[in-house]
């Protein structure tokens, strides 16, 4: 028995030994050989001059591989009653690993060294007649490409990296017992075909110890990658980690009772499972950390799996907490908790500071989570302190109330519903916002200074196939106005080309709180503003029915010099107003009775009118009062971009208007 | 009507193709295809020298993949792999965007095809290609 776990053995170290699709066995006064690892058949030895010698085998099965007419060359080969030698041994595939192999029948002993280029070399010391019997190897500088033939079709490969250690066999009459392995890779490499799942420079220690008791192997693996990185799509890594594990096999499954994975920059994972070999899955594991640093666990484990180009250069900090129980394919428990941590978006537009979460999810359990944060920001606009509760049923999370202050104001939330039907995920809500101050809401988000409030009312707001909806109008108060808006539709709102449909309609609103926002020039009054059949597109319109026209109402209407100017600065040099250049020069304000403008929105054209004149032309401020003024309007068709430009030009300040 | 959305495409994919966006003064001529053509130009800088070196190419359905990540050190894997993934999602998005604003957006598949074919046409000498066959150089 232990002559055929010799010669298995040294086979199988040969075959490592072999680059290409051979591997060498010599079998003196053996016929064929069978095992259920190992196999050999047709093999024959020829004897040359000079006491070399030729042997060949058809074929040679070494597990699942399979090698066909290998030959294996001795130039000097002695066998004698007590010994065979093999000196100067060749695989005529590997010219440059030449061996010496010595064995002894009556001792059963084996000496067998191989010397390769650059150092490489390999010793083997088996004594199979001790009690137990052993076999010890020492490797120095083995190149690991050596082992690529060995591994399953499809898996990384090592292309790169020199092995030296140990391999320390002991065994009796049922085979191997126990096995030490205590190598340690320099200059390692693998890749896959593909290239996305590739390693290089890793240095690597590795000590294996295991036992085999009755049916079962034990075995405590100790891995210390030291150096190198790792790109495991779409993950990138570097060293240093390192994994303590416990590993039980039985035939059936493979059990992991143990295993702790230390991460430099992260802190220390538990980790345990199950994997059943005949179903090949994973029926149990469980995943733990305590006091994890987020940054890095976030910016090696998180970011890499985030949809979206603001996303990669997210950061976060603090402190995390993780337990994960997975079960039959799915995730049965997890507990997240954070401490004391802070998230912020690669673009600057959402952070949230002083975060601390407590959330204890069950696939098939109702609990509810508590999630708190400082401060924060969304597009610059300041959060402040919040707290709420999330009800969790499976998949379905609800909030039932929160309130968010957003600067003096509160933004309020009902009935926020998130979960999953089929594949996609929907959520909806209802809400409100109370009173924000307009001047610091206008500061935050780099708007000109608006004056008043910002407040109202959100009805329902729901999500789904990127469609976002909002039944009903969004109702706010702006510039001591009111501003409704409805038949609000998003579609794809967080993707490259958000599409937005909707009517915006404000009334009343304060023109002189509006005006001095703009800095258009002063005009006392109110207006109603009414955006029909809006449609934008990546936030710019490309359709639109709107018209601006003086409230209804009796209140103080007076129009500035400098706006009087902008506005027949806004038809253009064509379109130029009808104002009296002596009336003018004289005074700094004028009355009006009604201010009339539509522009119609199609194909990046608008079509302007204003209050019907006699002919083509059109009123846009018709006079009214002491003293008075008209500003007309000529031009019924004004390209949209030019439009605008004139606008940002008049917001200036530096566009004069053409006065007659 | 088709074949005329078929040829606009078509000149649209050419002008494109020769990278001169800005020049793109054709009928399909949206916000949102301006957006999406802006932002495939702004990445064309950093794809220009992967498309050169081999390490992306063209695939046969209108889109880019890796083709030789071994071309790549690897610790920019990660970021050419989200540039892909990020082109990729612009060009759908302007497939599905033109067949949007011509009123069918049922014709986004053939509109694709078309497209992936005139960027192979188009494709300069030493670039990788994805065809039937696999990976081939032009």
């Amino acid at each position: 028995m232990s002559h055929r776990i010799f010669l298995l053995l040294f086979f199988a170290i040969v075959a490592l030994y072999s680059t290409s699709l051979y591997a060498v066995q010599i079998e003196l006064n053996v016929a064929d050989i069978t095992s259920p690892a190992f196999a050999a058949q047709g093999v024959s030895v020829t004897f040359v001059q000079d006491g070399a010698a030729d042997l060949r085998i058809a074929a040679l099965q070494l597990g699942e591989k399979k090698w066909e007419k290998v030959h294996l060359y001795c130039a000097k080969f002695i066998l004698g009653a007590d010994i065979l030698t093999c000196e100067r041994g060749t695989l005529d595939i590997i010219p440059n690993l030449p061996f010496t192999l010595v064995y002894a029948f009556s001792s059963k002993k084996i000496e067998f060294h191989l010397l390769g280029d650059k150092g490489e070399s390999l010793q083997i010391h088996a004594d199979f007649r001790a009690q137990p019997w052993q076999l010890n190897a020492v490797f120095l500088n083995t190149q690991i490409k050596r082992f690529a033939p060995l591994l399953p079709a499809g898996t990384p490969v090592p292309t790169a990296g020199k092995l030296s250690g140990s391999l320390k066999v002991q065994g009796g009459e049922i085979g191997v017992g126990n096995v030490t392995v205590d190598v340690h890779l320099l200059d390692g490499a693998f890749s896959d075909e593909s290239g996305l799942h590739a390693g290089e420079k890793i240095e690597l220690a590795i000590n294996v110890t295991a036992s085999h008791i009755e049916q079962t192997w034990l075995a405590n693996v100790k891995l210390d990658w030291l150096a190198g990185e790792v790109f495991w799509q779409p993950m990138y890594l570097r060293g240093s980690h390192q994994l303590q594990a416990e590993l039980e096999w039985d035939g059936k499954q493979f059990k992991l009772p143990q295993a702790t994975l230390s991460m430099k920059g992260i802190g220390n994972i538990q980790l345990s499972g199950l994997w059943d070999v005949d179903s090949k899955k994973l029926t149990q594991a469980t995943v733990s950390g305590a006091g994890l640093t987020l940054a890095r666990l976030f910016a090696d484990y998180g970011v890499p799996f985030m949809g979206g180009e603001a996303a990669k250069t997210s950061v976060m900090s603090g402190v995390a907490d993780f337990d994960l129980k997975y079960i039959d394919g799915a995730a049965e428990e997890v507990h997240l908790a954070l401490h004391d941590a802070a998230y912020e978006d690669g673009k600057k537009r959402f952070s949230l500071h002083g975060l601390n979460a407590d959330i204890p999810w069950g696939a098939e359990q109702i609990t509810r989570a508590r999630l708190s944060f400082n401060s924060g920001a969304l597009w610059g606009v300041p959060l402040g302190a919040t707290e709420l509760q999330m009800n969790m049923n499976g998949l379905e999370f609800s909030v039932p109330v929160a309130s968010l202050p957003i600067l003096d104001g509160k933004l309020s939330i009902q009935d926020f519903h998130l979960q999953q039907q089929g594949e996609v995920w929907q959520w909806e809500f209802s809400g409100g916002l109370t009173p924000v101050a307009m001047p610091a809401l206008s500061a935050a988000l780099g708007w000109p200074e608006m004056q008043g409030s910002l407040s109202g009312m959100i009805p329902h707001v729901s999500y789904r196939d990127k469609a976002l909806k909002v039944d009903g109008a969004l109702l706010f108060r702006v510039f001591d106005g009111r501003v409704v808006v409805s038949s609000l539709n998003m579609y794809d709102p967080f993707g490259p080309a958000p599409q937005l449909f909707g009517n915006l309609n404000m009334s009343d609103l304060d023109l002189g709180a509006l005006t001095q926002a703009f800095s258009f020039g002063n005009v006392q009054g109110r207006i109603d503003v009414n955006v029909n059949a809006l449609e934008l597109v990546n936030w710019l319109p490309v359709r639109f029915d709107a018209s601006v026209a003086s409230s209804a109402g009796d209140y103080r209407k007076k129009i500035s010099q400098k706006a009087v100017q902008n506005i027949s600065s806004l038809g253009g040099a064509g379109a130029a107003a009808a104002v009296q250049r002596s009336v003018m020069s004289v005074f700094e304000n004028f009355g009006y009775n009604r201010i009339v403008l539509s522009c119609v929105l199609r194909n990046g054209v608008c079509a302007m009118d204003g209050e019907p004149t006699r002919d083509n032309s059109y009123y846009i401020v018709k006079g009214g009062g002491i003293p008075a003024i008209n500003v007309m309007g000529y031009n019924h068709s004004v390209d949209w971009d030019e439009l605008l430009n004139r606008l940002k030009r008049v917001i200036k300040g530096n566009r004069k208007a053409v006065v007659e | 009507m088709k074949s005329l959305i078929k040829l606009m495409a078509l000149l649209y994919a050419l002008i494109l193709s020769t990278m001169a966006w800005a020049a793109a003064d054709i009928e399909i001529n949206t916000p949102a295809i301006t957006a999406l053509a802006q932002s495939m130009q702004n990445r064309y800088t950093q794809l220009s020298p992967l498309l050169i070196s081999g390490a992306v190419g063209l695939t046969a359905d209108g889109l880019i993949g890796v083709h030789d990540a071994g071309a790549i050190p690897l610790s920019e894997r990660q970021a050419v792999n989200a540039l892909v993934i990020a082109e990729n999602n612009d060009r759908k998005n302007l497939y599905q965007e033109i067949a949007r604003a011509n009123g069918h957006p049922e014709w986004a598949a053939d509109i694709r095809n078309t497209f992936a074919q005139r960027w192979i046409q188009r494709a300069q000498t030493g670039w990788w290609i994805q065809s039937a066959k696999g990976w081939q150089q032009k």
